[in-house]
């Protein structure tokens, strides 16, 4: 026997345990009063499920082995891939739109950055699976927003909104060769203004000035109304209009302040169809959430839809709200 | 409050003169104390001094917002982080040096190099296939060509003198290093106000400069 714990992995003991619990409960209670149905998928799956699911680059961080035929099998990385494929062949028949939810762990040997210590995270996700626009968009936000209050976050979380098609709109016009798209792409994700000019520079279709000013990417509307004065080519102009049109939605709601528009949110390009969307909550230094629409992922398993969603992690958030006293309510 | 944390060292001297022309001061009692967190004299920002690797470390845990540090640390952490200014100082380059400036057309079927940045070390001759052994050191990397212990090294060059007095040249450059601005992913949206502040006051400075 050994004394020692695999890296990454950890225990939660008593009253620890107990608010990780209460946290996945709201969670859980909240998807069931917007009528989403639990689902349990399978821990243990086929690797290829999660290349065609989450993209090569993601799937590979997976603990991965073998199957007595010699296929190859992974420890699920994500949730939303086993939903998709559920989606498109056991459920093809059933009346759309379906409404899943979940609470899951999800397993990675590659953690992402040295500040994402876990590599088992329980996963508190949503799916909104054959409803396209507007409302379905709309409707994952809301219930990510009434999660996070419900949690006593709601002055202390910031929930920010994008929609990748306005970068991809800027990129094709510049027609670039997949490398340079990818480190355009990098630019932009992190912020760095000065080396972008820099990349520019021999570009004569320059729309990507608007990504120029790294503080001014993020805000409330005028993040829009200043992309507008330099983007007009059409992919864009529409992303940006739908944007927009959520946006004014949120505001009717009156959650603009737990919102905001981060035009840089570029770090999923090759997932994501339009929102994408990530969750931050004061207390913890990286994201404890993420999603968006995926329109193009469940055409991989035979039958294309609209869907969207997003995952909370259920450690981080525990992890928050263990040292912000969420126990003692 | 945002939390700044500065690499110790070269950086921190050039960092702090940047910070005070963008009006963001230390009370000169507090740069000559042994504190290693101080506040600055609106108390609107804390500083950390720590080791140059350090920051990184700091800054992706989100323990501090910003930092000011190396671009050769920062290739060399791959941390997750936002870098949205380069403020120009402690200007100097990564390169490759060795005591016979033809050492890499030679191609011999393994090179040893030794190095402090075994990252980039990798990254580099890995791109272009050459089948290297690091070597890592943590300091006096010049002696190792000398002694037998490497065929190269892949360090940081200010000035070059030391190289020349140790009988090394430089065969080429990787890239070039100056301080950056670093920010948290999570601070960039949570404290954007704060963030963005600090952002503007250090890039006007910078402009004003040109």
């Amino acid at each position: 026997m050994t004394s020692r714990i695999p890296a990454g992995m950890r225990y939660y003991i008593g009253s620890e345990a107990r608010l990780r619990r209460t946290v996945e409960d709201v969670a859980m209670s909240v998807f069931e009063s917007w009528n989403y149905e639990e689902v349990i998928t399978p821990s243990v799956d086929y690797y290829d499920l999660f290349e065609q699911g989450m993209g090569q680059r993601e799937a590979t961080r997976g603990f991965r082995f073998t199957d007595n035929d010699g296929r190859l099998l992974a420890l699920r990385p994500d949730v939303t891939s086993s939903v998709a494929r559920m989606a498109a062949t056991l459920l093809a028949e059933r009346p759309r739109p379906l409404r899943f939810c979940y609470a899951a762990p999800v397993f990675r040997q590659q953690t992402q950055s040295h500040a994402e210590w876990r590599r088992e995270n329980t996963q508190l996700g949503c799916e909104l699976i054959g409803v396209a626009g507007k409302p379905a968009d709309l409707e994952v936000l809301r219930l990510a927003a009434e999660i996070l209050s419900r949690l006593n976050l709601q002055t202390s979380y910031c929930i920010t909104i994008n929609n990748v098609e306005i970068f991809n709109g800027v990129a094709a016009q510049l027609n670039l060769e997949p490398p340079a798209r990818e480190q355009l792409r990098l630019l932009i994700d992190t912020r760095q203004g000065a080396e972008l000019r820099q990349f520019l520079q021999n570009h004569t279709s320059s729309e990507a000035r608007a990504f120029l000013r790294p503080t001014e990417l993020t805000g409330k509307r005028d993040v829009i109304r200043a992309a507008r004065e330099v983007i007009r080519n059409s992919r864009s102009v529409a992303a940006m209009d739908s944007l927009e049109e959520l946006w004014t939605a949120i505001e009717s709601l009156g959650l603009e302040d737990s919102f905001e528009i981060d035009l840089g949110d570029v770090s999923s390009l090759d997932y994501y169809t339009g929102l994408s969307l990530k969750i931050f909550v004061r207390g913890a230094g990286s994201s404890v959430g993420r999603g968006g629409r995926y329109d193009g992922l469940t055409g991989n398993f035979g039958r294309a839809e609209p869907a969207v969603g997003f995952v909370l992690n259920l450690d981080a958030l525990t992890e928050v709200l263990g040292r912000t006293g969420f126990a003692n309510q | 409050m945002i939390t700044i944390a500065i690499a110790k060292g070269r950086m921190q001297e050039s960092a702090l003169v940047l910070l005070a022309r963008a009006g963001i001061r230390l009370s000169d009692e507090a740069i000559n104390s042994r504190r290693l967190a101080l506040m600055d004299e609106t108390g609107q920002y804390r500083f950390i001094f720590t080791k140059p690797a350090d920051v990184p470390v700091y800054v992706e845990h989100g323990i501090a917002d910003c930092g000011v540090v190396g671009r050769d640390v920062l290739l060399e952490s791959q941390a997750d982080l936002l870098l949205p200014l380069d403020l120009g100082i402690a200007r100097c380059r990564i390169v490759v040096a060795a005591a016979d400036a033809q050492a890499l057309s030679k191609v011999p079927g393994m090179i040893r190099v030794a190095t402090k940045y075994a990252q980039i070390a990798n990254a580099h001759f890995g791109a272009r296939g050459i089948p290297v052994e690091i070597i890592q050191l943590s300091g006096s990397v010049e002696l190792a060509p000398a002694l037998g212990l490497a065929d190269l090294i892949v360090d940081l060059v200010e000035t070059g003198r030391t190289l020349r007095e140790n009988g090394l040249t430089v065969v080429e450059e990787i890239a070039e290093s100056t301080g950056r601005l670093v920010v948290n992913r999570a601070s960039y949206q949570l404290k954007a106000g704060e963030v963005g502040r600090l952002v503007q006051a250090l890039e006007s400075t910078l402009n004003g400069n040109q």
